[in-house]
């Protein structure tokens, strides 16, 4: 307490059940749109473009990109929701500033936000997974065990996107983030295309990119049941979630209390 | 011996390189209702910031509750009401669901703050708008609102930072009207306005508050009785420097301000005699008020 006055606790919960309430007022809305957009994907890109592609490594284009798709919506959705969403309760509404005013830490705030995101992301996920199955581009039971890593991943994404939002002015620097940190990301981690074959230094940037990890996690588990360097890929995981959570913590602070 | 409400010793915050509050002492006795005036950038928002850890002092000691604000404002918080100047209720939620969630942040339990949250919009005469969206009520409905979700969890301490701005008359007579229930069922009260009216309803004492200090601190009838007098002479049009000069023996001050003449006074009985002789009947005699006090000590230059 005297050490870390902002720490988060336990009552990060409250915080996500603020979000939650919110949420009960449009979601069906909201899964609506997660579905067909997840339909979209699959069927543009799986099945229109899959038309030229040969099979890689014995599986259907729609195959290979199938669970990279699932794990770059959570990132898309968390990112979304930890910073336009995050930015207007930060800067827009002041309910972080009126969670303040009640016996919330600023680690409270920012923890119950990173659980709602990921949990936001985890739902968006698991509709893909769905649409996924009843594609029939699942080939083990072992891919439901994406999901807690999902929402790992999730919580890592939010926490990079509330960076981003502790240093923003104004909403037009996540057209900055999205182009310079999402976009790449989602590009470079061997979501669409194998990275495999590539110039060297993309294979090594490829591998610094935390989605690159969770990329090959879900591809192993949902193509083959089990996954290569599966301790490496999910310490890597891991590892940046407590990094950009801890950054997370002291720059909301910073913005929150002067 | 109950310690004090607040404590604050000496207590300083720059911005840059502006001097926001510049070494304030304040106590403030449990019942009491204590009230902070002051001009636009006077610090009195900085001032009440610091009480509830939304901005750490640069310098000085200060207690709230018994606790030390710098490590231990979480636990006061819990203890402690605050309305914002600015609003921060959830426009997301509806009035019920503000107050819920609110609740929440208190680990109120879910039975006991439903009838909290009845009795409150009761209170407040918001029974009917339940489930009304934030963006459907008016700026009076949504300022009882706020003082509702306050006192959520029955504080011991409530902060008002300008309860009424903004507000009709109707509101703003509802507001004081329900604070001053509050504060006769013991609850200690500190609270900002622009409002002398509402100063010297509400406080059993007021600190007067530019660039960042306090210039005066007492009870506001005394020390209008002692800084400015019983009674305020207007003479519209102002006066002669005659009459100005023949003013010199009696016990008033006197203060031109623009076309006005302002003639401060002790025992205004001969006052009047002598403006009569003068020829001068078209003054307005009117006993002095806090507003005197106020422009008298913070001038008359506006302050945006």
């Amino acid at each position: 307490m005297m050490l870390f006055p902002q720490a988060p606790s336990h009552r990060a919960f409250r915080v996500w059940v603020r979000h939650l309430v919110y949420y009960r007022s449009f979601y069906l809305a909201e899964w609506a749109g997660n579905l067909g957009e997840h339909i979209l994907w699959l069927v543009a890109f799986g099945y229109g473009l899959g038309r030229l592609v040969p099979s890689l490594d014995g599986i259907s284009y729609a195959q290979f990109i199938g669970p990279g798709l699932m794990v770059s919506v959570a990132m898309w959705n968390a990112t979304y929701e930890s910073t336009y969403g995050a930015y207007s309760r930060m800067r827009i509404q002041n309910i972080y500033e009126s969670m303040l005013m009640a016996p919330l830490t600023v680690g409270d705030i920012v923890l119950g936000d990173l659980l709602w995101c990921a949990s936001r992301a985890l739902i968006g996920s698991s509709l893909m997974l769905v649409v996924l199955s009843l594609f029939g581009l699942v080939g083990s039971w072992w891919a439901v065990a994406i999901l807690p890593i999902l929402f790992i991943e999730a919580v890592m994404f939010a926490a990079l996107g509330l960076i981003a939002t502790s240093l923003a002015h104004s909403f037009s620097f996540f057209n900055f983030y999205f182009s310079a940190i999402v976009m790449p990301m989602f590009f470079f981690a061997g979501t669409l295309f194998p990275i495999k074959g590539l110039p060297l230094w993309v294979e090594r940037f490829s591998d610094a990119l935390p989605l690159t990890h969770a990329v090959r996690i879900s591809r192993g588990l949902f193509i083959y049941g089990h996954v290569e360097n599966f301790i490496w890929h999910f310490s890597f995981l891991l590892g940046f979630t407590f990094l950009f959570l801890a950054v997370a913590c002291v720059l909301v602070s910073r913005r929150m209390v002067e | 011996m109950p310690g004090f409400v607040i404590d604050a010793q000496g207590i300083q915050k720059s911005f840059g390189t502006l001097k926001a509050v510049d070494g304030v002492s304040l106590q403030v006795n449990p019942g009491e209702c204590f009230g902070i005036l002051g001009p636009n950038g006077a610090g009195k928002t900085t001032t009440i910031k610091m009480l509830h850890g939304a901005v750490q002092p640069d310098a000085g000691t200060l207690r709230v509750l018994g606790r030390d604000v710098a490590t231990q404002s979480r636990l006061i918080r819990a203890q402690m009401g605050i309305v914002s100047q600015e609003d921060t209720l959830d426009r997301d939620l509806t009035v019920y669901e503000n107050l819920w969630v609110y609740a929440g942040f208190f680990s109120i339990s879910r039975k006991s703050s439903l009838s909290r949250i009845e009795y409150l919009l009761d209170f407040m005469q918001l029974r009917e708008k339940w489930d009304s969206q934030i963006k459907t009520l008016s700026g009076g409905m949504k300022r009882r609102l706020h003082i509702a979700r306050a006192l959520i969890h029955e504080p011991k301490f409530l902060i008002l930072d300008e309860p009424t701005t903004g507000l009709d008359p109707q509101a703003r007579h509802l507001v004081w009207h329900r604070l001053r229930e509050l504060k006769a069922q013991g609850l200690t009260i500190l609270l900002t306005t622009h409002y002398m009216e509402e100063a010297a309803q509400m406080c059993d004492r007021i600190g007067i508050m530019d660039g960042g200090k306090f210039l005066l601190e007492g009870p506001p009838q005394t020390l209008v009785q002692e800084k400015v007098g019983d009674e305020v002479y207007e003479l519209r049009g102002g006066a002669s420097e005659e009459l100005l000069d023949s003013l010199q023996g009696l016990p008033v001050t006197a203060e031109v301000v623009a076309d006005i003449l302002y003639l401060y006074s002790h025992n205004g009985m001969g006052v009047m005699e002598h403006l009569i002789s003068w020829g001068r009947k078209d003054f307005l005699r009117r006993p002095a008020t806090l507003e005197d006090l106020f422009l008298r000590l913070t001038g008359r230059e506006l302050r945006d």
